[in-house]
């Protein structure tokens, strides 16, 4: 019942950002608001190294941005970069109803609710 | 009258490796069954108009397979297949679910009716069966922990920073 949906190339490198979990875990730890690489490592229990690398990938599919104030680098999230991939699962949403909707018309067709059965 | 159902699917996501559709329709629950499982229905709706279904074979049987072909605007094919596991007409099908641009990823279909006051519920359920097929999910949709959690965080992120202008 489900087939494939065609997704941008462009989208891919924030699919494959998102797709794992600690990434996903920075992203929350975002939500709030802008926070210090230290902040973040506190609040999620990962190494200093492991917050940097996965804030490297983040930044580079420019799902967070930083900024310099004084000696601390600050992240915030840029959800914006994440629409793709919602327009991408509302367009899997879609094509699945589609198929439903084709076959409820077939089956009315069957029914005798129009000429083409 | 019966009421416009078009658009009406719930699609869930209960686990990792799980996607759950239900939907109406309003036919008794043998025809929806046939509607399912017999190729001369199936090439009629199951590829959107501009697609054309260039191979529909259904041997509906324990152990028997499915094939279904189609061809979209653009040219490409797109080939699913499988065995099926359990048939209990009208009620069930189990089957195997490959389509042939994930190699690796399998998955069983499984189809449950339940028909109340000419009314027929269909649920369906497909169920990756291993990492294979989720690590091939994840490679080529970035669905790997599901699409509920995936949603509702995407959901959330985007209320909450409300930037809708994108």
């Amino acid at each position: 019942m489900i087939g494939p949906v065609a997704r941008s190339p462009a989208t891919a490198d924030v699919f494959n950002a998102i797709a794992e979990a600690h990434r996903r875990e920075i992203l929350d730890a975002l939500i709030p608001g802008e926070k210090a690489v230290g902040t973040i490592v506190n609040d999620l229990s990962m190494s200093q190294p492991q917050v940097s690398k996965h804030l490297r990938v983040l930044s580079e599919v420019g799902l967070v941005s930083c900024r310099a104030e004084g000696r601390r680098r600050l992240y915030r999230l840029e959800p914006a970069r994440l629409r793709p991939m919602h327009e991408w699962l509302g367009k899997h949403e879609q094509a699945l109803n589609d198929r439903l909707d084709r076959m409820d018309d077939y089956l009315k067709r069957l029914q005798g609710g129009g000429d083409d059965a | 009258m019966t009421p416009d159902r078009h658009g009406s699917a719930v699609i869930e996501f209960p686990s990792d490796l799980e996607i759950v559709t239900v939907r109406k329709f309003d036919a008794p629950i043998e025809l929806v069954f046939d509607v399912l499982t017999k190729p001369e229905h199936v090439s009629k709706w199951f590829a959107p108009f501009t697609d054309v279904v260039t191979e529909c074979s259904i041997d509906l049987r324990v152990g028997g397979k499915y094939h279904i072909v189609l061809v979209t605007e653009d040219g490409t094919e797109c080939s699913f297949r499988g065995t099926y596991l359990e048939v209990e007409p009208p009620i069930r099908t189990v089957a195997t679910w490959l389509f042939e641009g994930w190699p690796d990823a399998h998955a069983v279909d499984s189809v449950d009716l339940h028909e109340t006051d000419g009314v027929t519920t269909m649920t369906t359920k497909l169920a990756f069966r291993d990492q294979a097929g989720r690590d091939h999910m994840t490679k080529f949709d970035g669905q790997e922990d599901g699409f509920n959690k995936m949603e509702d965080y995407l959901r959330s992120l985007l209320e909450k920073k409300g930037s809708a202008s994108a």
